[in-house]
């Protein structure tokens, strides 16, 4: 027997109802038989924008004719008939339309789920109760624990793909850097085993251990800069540079390899081709690469073409070989990391396949492209590689903005060069003469002065470009001296001075001393080439 | 008190109207066609349904559970191996896939299921049986089935039987099985059986 009731149930349904009608966050509504209203809680107004005094007694169907066009009637048939209905959001999206209050989600009306059940009154059903419950925010839940579950499927499945890259690529590695190993240790051992050593066995070995030994150092360095080329940690050291020297001293790294396969290596530069900005060890392995590759290739007694090309905005490298090509479906993967046309065991040619990779990653990063092109296998292949030029904007000697100096910028003009340090000297000149100018260069003040003093009026040196610290007399004596001439014999000669002293104090030191232009080492040859230009047209 | 095989194949055919108005509200609800079909029935002592159903399914399970009142009482569930209801709630639904735990729409959308097929089952037996039965708000729980089966085995007198309704799914060419079990008192069971006699008489 249930224990006697002392409490009020009057006051307790009373506020049940106050809480229904006005303080649970839920809709809750509630009709006769007939279903007219016959109570419609503040939650209902608050969405609905009707007052339940304007509701209470109209049919529901009359207010909302919508929801019976969706059969959502038949719902309150069955709930006089005892059942009970459950509308999912996702079946039923809403049960009344009503304006949303969650604008993010993109529907026209609240979305809402809600059930519908049957009233009951000792035993006989009286009416229908509604309870609809916005779910804007779960709505909004569920689709943020989508997106971030989707987000974790993707992160997980690229870092798959990427370690089985790396474990096929550590099968590779393993490989070929036991491949040298090899013949290292296979040598080493002839050489311990034997009782006597004649010395063109000893010069075999070691020869063979050499090579190998730096064909591994070559792997390893390729792979260091891979290494730093994907975590973005290659740092370029650019400067102004002439490329024409960069492919011709590449040139010459490779020879010795061309020449011991009897590959003759033809080159055609064009002379006039105009500075590029970029690293120049950099560059030079860009261009050595891609000639080993060609090496590697191409059969003993082929042919390789080097032809540099130059246009107003890019200079243009090819490199042509005769060597076995590529076939077509390999072609778009050339410049992958760790490919290569021959993916056998029993492949011809070693390596890790990084060569390529890092030709294609180090010219994207100097601002260029690289491209292949072959007509497929046993037809030889052709690389190209563009990179912009210097026509592009740079800084003046004078600090302000203009445009690189044209080919013929210093076209007839006499330059006297005074440096001692042979490579400084070397590319100086280099930059002159490219300009147009004809370079004297010498390494000594006192050679300068003589050649100042052996012209005739129309030999003259028209600039005067000089080094301040070198051994004997510096920059300071030579201007003193060539000052001290007179104006005929080529005492007003404007002089420019490259020098690695330039603090303030030096730069006012040189102008003092007779120089009209300062300029710091290292020489930007842009700088160089516009100084010379500018001080050709002063007199002083 | 078993089933003649008369009783149960008359039982089966009322069950298999009730699941075609069901397939045929899913239908109309999801915008794919789907089938309800009743290979089997089963009816013990309640006391023989933990095992019966330990046989049948997984001990993870999705369950509906909804309590009617009137002439007749009882539980009715929908039980389903998580599987199955995580399967069936993609079929149903274009929403892509949650786990069941944190997905409170997917949960409402099995319930609503639930819901349909108890509604469409009791309901037959009620048109038969000439009476009203009221229902509670369904509910879904995700637990093991041994405290599913805790649920209503405990705390009740008197003899009650479980009629354990195997359900077929079929849709989007797909199909999975869930079980509906329908526990009445004796008396209910055995007002059932005459009703089903009479039913199946009138026809």
């Amino acid at each position: 027997m249930a224990p006697e009731l002392s409490l009020d149930t009057g006051r307790l349904e009373a506020a049940l109802t106050h809480w229904l009608s006005h303080e649970t966050q839920r809709g809750v509504f509630v009709t006769d038989p007939q279903f007219r209203l016959v109570v419609w809680n503040q939650w209902m107004e608050i969405h609905s924008g009707r007052l339940s005094s304007d509701v209470i007694g109209r049919s529901l169907f009359e207010l909302y004719p919508e929801a019976a066009t969706r059969g959502i009637r038949e719902y309150y048939e069955g709930a006089l008939d005892g059942a009970v209905t459950v509308l999912s959001h996702a079946f039923h999206r809403f049960l009344i339309a009503l304006p949303p209050t969650n604008g993010e989600l993109g529907a026209a009306e609240m979305p809402q789920s809600a059930h519908i059940g049957p009233l009951s009154h000792e035993s006989v059903i009286v009416g229908t109760v509604t309870i609809i419950d916005d779910v804007s925010d779960r709505l909004a839940t569920e689709h943020a624990l989508r997106k971030q579950i989707e987000a974790q499927r993707r992160a997980r499945a690229t870092a798959e793909q990427a370690l089985h890259a790396k474990d096929e690529f550590l099968s590779t590695l393993s490989h070929e850097m036991r491949t040298p190993l090899n013949a290292v240790l296979g040598w080493a051992r002839i050489l311990l085993d034997r009782q006597t050593l004649d010395h063109a066995l000893v010069q075999r070995a070691l020869q063979v251990i050499e090579r190998n030994a730096s064909a591994q150092a070559k792997m390893i360095d390729d792979m260091l800069d891979m290494a730093r080329i994907v975590s973005g940690k290659l740092r370029l050291e650019m400067k102004t540079l002439d490329f024409v020297s960069v492919v011709l001293s590449a040139v010459d790294v490779i020879m010795p390899s061309a020449d011991a396969r009897k590959i003759a290596v033809r080159t055609r530069v064009d002379p006039t081709s105009p500075l590029i900005v970029g690293d120049p060890d950099r560059l030079q392995q860009v261009v050595v690469n891609l000639l080993s590759n060609a090496v590697k290739f191409t059969d003993v007694g082929g042919a390789i073409e080097v032809h540099l090309d130059m246009s107003h905005t890019e200079a243009c490298l090819t490199v042509k070989d005769t060597g076995r090509g590529i076939e077509a479906a390999f072609l778009p993967h050339v410049f992958e990391r760790f490919r290569q046309g021959d993916a056998s065991s029993t492949r011809r040619h070693g390596g890790l396949g990084l060569g390529l990779a890092l030709v294609r990653d180090l010219v994207e990063l100097h601002g260029g492209a690289v491209s292949a092109q072959s007509d497929g296998e046993g037809k030889g292949a052709t690389f190209t590689v563009r990179l912009p030029t210097m026509a592009v904007t740079s800084v003046s000697a004078d600090g302000g903005r203009a445009t690189g100096p044209g080919p013929r910028a210093l076209m007839g003009i006499r330059v006297l060069l005074i440096e001692d340090e042979p490579d400084s000297r070397d590319l100086s000149r280099a930059a002159l003469t490219r300009f147009g100018a004809q370079v004297s260069a010498v390494s000594s003040s006192a050679e300068a002065v003589q050649v100042v003093l052996s012209a005739s009026a129309a030999t003259l040196p028209n600039v005067v470009v000089s080094d301040i610290g070198m051994p004997v007399e510096d920059g300071y004596v030579f201007i003193q001296q060539l000052r001290s001439l007179s104006p005929e014999r080529g005492g007003r000669i404007p002089a420019v001075t490259l020098t690695g002293y330039s603090t303030p104090a030096d730069v006012a030191r040189a102008l003092a001393a007779g120089y009209q232009l300062h300029l710091s080492k290292p020489v930007d040859p842009v700088a160089l080439i516009e100084a010379v230009a500018k001080l050709s047209r002063e007199a002083i | 008190m078993d089933l003649s095989a008369l009783q149960q194949d008359a039982m089966i055919e009322l069950i298999n109207i009730g699941f075609g108005r069901a397939g045929a509200a899913l239908s109309k609800l999801t915008g794919h066609r789907v089938q309800l079909e009743v290979p089997e029935i089963q009816m013990c002592p309640i006391d023989e349904m933990a095992d019966r159903l330990r046989l049948l399914l997984d001990n993870e399970v999705a369950t509906v559970h909804q309590i009617f009142s009137g002439p007749v009482d009882g539980d009715a569930l929908l039980v389903l191996d998580r599987n199955s209801a995580a399967i069936l709630k993609e079929l149903l639904t274009s929403e892509p896939p949650l786990p069941l735990e944190i997905d409170r729409s997917a949960r409402e959308v099995l319930t609503e299921i639930g819901n349909i097929l108890l509604n469409a089952c009791l309901g037959t037996f009620g048109n038969i049986l000439k009476v009203k039965v009221s229902f509670s708000v369904p509910h879904l729980t995700l637990d093991t089935l041994e405290s599913v089966v805790g649920s209503i085995t405990v705390d009740r007198t008197g003899l009650r039987y479980a009629l354990i309704v195997h359900s077929h799914f079929r849709l989007r060419e797909s199909s999975l099985t869930g079980y509906l079990v329908i526990v009445l008192g004796v008396g209910s069971i055995e007002m059932l059986i005459r009703a089903l006699e009479r039913w199946d008489g009138d026809r």
